[in-house]
């Protein structure tokens, strides 16, 4: 994960929260797919955002990256608000995704994905000409991809690659440019034991600096790479604490964790 | 329309006034120094209201293209060839029976017909492929072109107005004041008004049937999220081939329509299709108040243009679209999602 | 969007390559071709030359551009044809033609570029207007455009000549050479559709080409990553445009002349035919395209009579070609061809993989 010189690479302002969520609400006609949710989140911190299916936790990641408005409430990344701004400029300031349901290019290879990723993060987006054999940017996909294990499909379709492989691309783009934070939306799942194992060990690894959120039905996955907990039913957060906490909080395993393992 | 009026107060006061200007226009009696600025008042009248019919027409051809559009997101560029084929059976047939009103019917059946063979032979085979579906279409109205111009050939063919539809009727507008003070009332064909009052019937007609029927309600969730039709156990496909052959029967139907009051020949597709794109997209895919608003407005657009600047009509009409396009780019009446 | 959904096929990634690696890399097909096109004019009439595969080159040079925003871009634009229209009736009003009362007079090396630039603007602007819509809106915006600028030739004496365009659009003499002449301007063609094939394909694999299939295979995700989608989408409009407006000055040269005919619906869809019949996922489909249509369309009458039909129904078998491809073979002949040569291959490896194991008869 070097560190490149991009706009991304600003220092943040001061003792500003990474990601700042004030009074923030979404409705889908009558529906209140989030209702009211405040949360801030420093930087480098490591979070986990549960709750049982429905209760908002993808809605709140699609505000906070962009793909749709708030209906109300203010969003801040590193202290300046971004309620405003649409998803390439919050992603160009350090924020990054990975998706539920894998979201790649399909028609591209592996590598393309990649270098694709970092270009978007990068000066220079609409140049025409082919990159040299040395390019900085080639070589930052290249260790990226070596970096997830991905180095022997480099140059595949990626609708050719195997689930558990699409998986680990997802989480190689999120790590493309210099993240200052990312948005893990359920990367365990689908995950064989071995793999879940890796990602685990993706995901401690991770510089100090790089704070996540991460949503994850996967319990024994979220409490061991987070350090507090957020937890949220109905479009609310209803509890936030340490994992240890949470996990033997009485309301929490009434509501949830009864019967939401694996 | 109450919220529209809420959220832009000053827009829904510059249209107030310009509905009230028009009124103004339309009902006083135009002094010369008026008549010396926007000329004759009986042209005037004439250009307002052949635009207005115009655009009856129009939304008979709009809404058909919009229902499909909106539902099975297929953009069907042959609705002009269905337009050109209904008015060639309505010809056809009024010419066998004499009966105008069977012509009517008939071109609705046949073309709804063709729509249902079109729908269940192709479409059907490509669900979600909007742009395969669109160019499937297009090779249709080729081959439909082509064989309406080697069944008819090129002549120019008119339905004959029905007798008891014939012939001018007297409208409450004044046109001028004679010498001795008497008003000069303003006449207009018939016909025209016939097919305004026929267009706003029907339009009222599938507005309440979308609104207010099991059926509608299903079409309208549809349009909403195709998806989730799907998942209500509803046999999707049913649907599908009912609104494709509706709409194309009301383009069939649009086409003894347009044969009475304008003409029929070799190039009235296309020149039909062209109309109804822009119609849709100034007033917004999907939504039959959209194909209303659109079609009012380029059919008075082209009126008003040919009549007072004819050699930029079209240019007005598609300095609209483009405006439309700058701001708002769904369309007038669509809903900002 | 990609119609039905095989995906356009792209090269395993290469870095930038010297002319002489990426000339070492091609098969024989593409030497044979290269040979074939340069000694041509050996081997044909003038005939053939310029009615035939000039015309095809220029028709290919338009469907190539629609392919590039189509293929690459996953956007289906119906106004490049109006585009090379444009630029052609800029270089008969610019420069020279029996119209001289409309002509300016301007001399070729200036009229052609600013032709071009005014072109390749006005393609940019109706790109602008069409990306912000969803993508089937597109052909349906880009359709309206191109009528609207059919009905300003058709009506506009001012500036266009209405209905009967320009007529005497001379190519330049140049060089001591007369440019307009069957050879020359068959060489001139070639030349230019050289270059906006090779422009295509190099820039397919750029930044900017690799970010323009992300946005045709998943804007959302694109804009995840940092990309503005609708800029890259404007910027795919303006490179289409360029090839389109050099081809439309190519066109009023062969033609030598101009009229709203140039820009009709009629031909407009055509061009969208001659991509999509060529295959939308490789640059050498529009010209197959073109090539199979300006056969069909000089001989049409000969072979429509030959197979006993009526000689004018030639619509007729435009309309139901396009509409087999469309429904059978989605890629077009291209995609025929690679199917082919796919399962040549497959039937080859099967039949070599047999002989090792089983050693004697397959």
């Amino acid at each position: 994960m070097s560190a490149l010189p991009t706009r991304d690479g600003l220092a943040a302002a001061g003792s500003a929260n990474a990601l700042e969520l004030r009074g923030v609400s979404r409705l889908f006609g009558a529906l209140a797919a989030l209702s009211d949710i405040t949360l801030s989140v420093r930087p480098g911190e490591r979070r986990a955002v549960l709750g049982s299916n429905g209760a908002g936790k993808t809605t709140l990641f699609n505000c906070i990256t962009g793909d749709f408005a708030p209906s109300s409430g203010v969003i801040r990344f590193f202290g300046e608000d971004v309620t405003a701004f649409p998803p390439q400029e919050r992603i160009r300031r350090g924020l990054r995704r990975t998706y539920q349901i894998s979201s790649l290019f399909t028609g591209l290879s592996v590598i393309d994905n990649v270098y694709l990723a970092c270009r978007g993060v990068s000066r220079n987006r609409f140049s025409l000409r082919r990159p040299r054999r040395d390019d900085t940017l080639s070589h930052a996909a290249q260790s990226l991809v070596d970096a997830v294990h991905l180095t022997a499909v480099k140059d595949r379709l990626v609708g050719e690659l195997a689930y558990g492989q699409q998986r680990q691309l997802e989480i190689a783009l999120a790590l493309s440019g210099a993240p200052r934070f990312i948005l893990f939306d359920e990367p365990a799942a689908g995950l064989s034991p071995t793999e879940r194992r890796d990602l685990v060990h993706i995901l401690t690894s991770l510089p100090a600096h790089i704070g996540y959120i991460i949503i994850e039905h996967d319990m024994d996955v979220a409490l061991r790479v987070v350090e507090s907990v957020t937890m949220m039913h109905n479009g609310r957060i209803f509890k936030e604490g340490p994992p240890a906490e949470i996990e033997s909080d009485p309301e929490v395993q009434e509501l949830y964790l009864g019967g939401a393992h694996g | 329309m109450s919220d529209f009026i809420a959220r832009r107060p000053i827009w829904s006061l510059v249209i107030l006034l310009l509905l009230g200007f028009l009124l103004l226009l339309v009902f006083t009696v135009w002094t010369p120094g008026m008549e010396a600025m926007f000329g004759r008042k009986r042209v005037f009248l004439s250009a307002l209201f052949n635009g207005i019919t115009l655009g009856a027409l129009y939304f008979l051809v709009a809404s058909g293209f919009t229902l499909i559009f909106g539902l099975m997101r297929n953009v069907n560029l042959a609705h002009g060839s269905l337009y050109l084929f209904g008015g060639y059976v309505g010809y056809s047939v009024a010419s066998l029976t004499g009966s105008w009103l069977i012509a009517l019917i008939a071109a609705f059946v046949i073309v709804a017909l063709a729509g249902i063979l079109m729908q269940v032979l192709l479409f059907r085979w490509m669900e979600g492929q909007d742009l395969r579906q669109t160019l499937v279409t297009i090779g249709v109205s080729i081959i439909a072109a082509d064989l309406l111009l080697w069944s008819y050939g090129g002549d120019t063919f008119q339905v004959t107005t029905p007798e008891w539809l014939s012939g001018p009727v007297q409208l409450p507008f004044v046109v001028g004041l004679r010498s001795n003070g008497d008003a000069i009332m303003m006449t207009y064909p018939l016909v025209r008004i016939a097919i305004l009052i026929g267009a706003i019937i029907l339009g009222v007609a599938m507005w309440l049937a979308l609104n207010r029927t099991r059926v509608g309600m299903l079409v309208r969730a549809g349009v909403d999220d195709r998806d989730m039709l799907s998942a209500t156990g509803v046999r999707v496909q049913l649907v599908f081939v009912m609104v494709f052959a509706f709409g194309a029967g009301l383009a069939g139907l649009a086409g003894v329509v347009g044969g009475t009051f304008q003409s029929l020949q070799p190039g009235e597709d296309t020149k039909i299709l062209l109309s109804s794109l822009v119609v849709v997209i100034v007033g917004g895919m999907g939504s039959i108040p959209g194909a209303a608003m659109g079609a009012l407005i380029v059919g008075l657009a082209e009126q008003f243009g040919s009549v007072y600047m004819p050699t930029y009509a079209v240019m007005l009409t598609f300095i609209i679209m483009v405006a439309v396009l700058a701001v708002r780019p769904q369309g007038l009446a669509a809903v900002r999602r | 969007m990609a119609i039905a959904d095989p995906r356009p096929v792209i090269d395993v990634p290469r870095p930038r390559e010297s002319l002489s690696e990426l000339l070492a890399r091609q098969g024989t097909g593409f030497w044979v071709v290269v040979v074939l096109l340069l000694v041509m004019p050996a081997l044909a009439n003038p005939f053939w030359l310029v009615q035939i595969v000039a015309y095809a080159m220029i028709l290919g040079m338009i469907a190539l551009s629609l392919m590039f925003l189509g293929g690459y871009g996953g956007i289906v634009s119906l106004v490049q044809m109006t585009v090379a229209a444009f630029a052609a009736y800029l270089v008969a009003i610019l420069g020279d033609s029996a119209i001289t009362q409309i002509s300016m007079k301007w001399p070729w090396w200036m009229a052609v570029p600013v032709a071009v630039v005014l072109a390749t603007a006005f393609g940019t602007l109706s790109g602008a207007l069409s990306v912000r819509t969803e993508g089937i809106y597109t052909i349906m915006i880009t359709l309206a455009i191109a009528s609207a600028f059919y009905y300003l030739c058709l009506q506009n004496y001012t500036i266009f000549n209405g209905f009967s365009g320009f007529n005497g659009v001379l190519p330049p003499v140049f060089l001591g050479v007369n440019w307009g002449e069957s050879i020359p301007f068959y060489y001139l063609a070639l030349v230019c559709t050289a270059l906006s094939y090779w422009a295509v394909v190099y820039c397919a694999r750029a930044p900017f080409g690799l970010a323009l299939q992300g946005t045709r295979d998943n804007p959302r995700r694109m804009a995840a990553l940092g990309f503005d989608v609708v800029a890259h989408r404007i910027a795919a409009y303006a490179f289409a445009s360029v090839i389109a407006a050099f081809a439309g000055v190519l066109l009023v040269w062969y033609q030598r002349q101009v009229s709203p005919g140039t820009a009709g619906i009629g031909p407009v869809v055509d061009i969208l035919i001659i991509a999509v019949v060529g295959g939308l996922s490789r640059p050498i489909g529009p010209f197959v395209g073109a090539l199979v249509y300006v056969v069909l369309r000089t001989f049409s009458l000969d072979l429509l009579t030959a197979a006993g039909l009526d000689g004018r129904r030639y619509q007729l078998v435009i309309g139901a070609g396009f509409l087999a491809i469309v429904l059978f073979s989605p890629d077009g002949l291209v995609g025929i061809w690679q199917r082919l040569r796919e399962r040549h291959r497959r039937s080859r490896e099967a039949k070599a993989a047999e002989m090792r194991i089983g050693g004697g008869e397959p």
